[in-house]
């Protein structure tokens, strides 16, 4: 798994690759914690290269979804894979989170 | 068209970090079995949400124990059986979650067995002698 972080004020970008699963979820909490100083607003965050997720992956994204909500932010999930889109779908996940194709409509929104 | 038929077992200890070792022998049995791309991605997530509640669920701390797991392809099925001599327990029994609730009532656990029945086609459990029996199968069409 790969992880690149970037924030800019008030935007947070992070770009996830390759796997999260039972072996490796730690990593991508602890990279996302440490993204999430007090002045984010917003995280964008770039799943194109993600290619598998187990539901270790998805609590974190669960836990990821209920901070930013406590603390007012908002989270932009762009560009999932069909083969993980599916899997948000199944576990009713796709309805309680911002799931945009592409940055550019991420950004617009 | 002819039944092809195969056989394989993998044995896993108790320790999450298997999992990569599963990976990378799933890589291979696609590969060698010729399977559709349809194939091992559910199988590799069923098996890692098995495997992991068996790892973290079963044994008593700190001991060791084996894991076994067989694959067979009967056809365009394929057949997966994990079996442990931990603590009895029958995934298939598990409660489904409530997928409509809010983000903020949704309870961050209990997603893994749900998943494991949503992407096989089929799962049962036997508790053989001391040992359990996880049965998952994934079907295909050619």
């Amino acid at each position: 798994m790969k992880i690149t972080t970037e924030t800019n004020g008030p935007d947070a970008f992070v770009q996830v690759e390759g796997r999260i699963d039972t072996t490796n979820y730690n990593e991508f909490e602890n990279a996302v914690n440490d993204v999430l100083n007090g002045s984010v607003k917003q995280m964008y965050l770039d799943c194109s290269g993600l290619n598998y997720i187990s539901s270790s992956g998805l609590r974190i994204f669960l836990a990821l979804q209920k901070k930013m909500m406590t603390t007012g932010g908002k989270l932009k999930l762009f560009a999932m894979q069909p083969s993980i889109r599916e899997i948000f779908d199944i576990s009713g996940f796709s309805s309680i989170f911002a799931i945009f194709p592409d940055k550019a409509t991420a950004l617009q929104a | 068209m002819e039944e092809t038929q195969k056989n394989k077992t993998l044995v896993i200890r108790n320790d999450i970090s298997e999992l990569n070792r599963l990976v990378a022998f799933l890589e291979k049995l696609e590969e060698e079995w010729d399977l559709p791309p349809s194939v091992i991605p559910p199988v590799n997530l069923a098996l890692e949400e098995a495997l992991s509640n068996v790892i973290f669920y079963a044994f008593e701390k700190d001991t060791e124990h084996e894991i076994r797991l067989n694959f067979e392809r009967r056809g365009t099925a394929m057949v997966v059986v994990v079996t442990d001599d931990g603590k009895p327990y029958d995934p298939t029994q598990k409660e489904d979650p409530n997928l409509h609730l809010s983000v903020e009532e949704r309870p961050i656990g209990g997603l893994g067995i749900f998943l494991i029945r949503q992407v096989m086609n089929e799962v049962a459990y036997n508790r053989v002698g001391n040992k359990n029996q996880l049965t998952m199968v994934k079907t295909w069409n050619t």
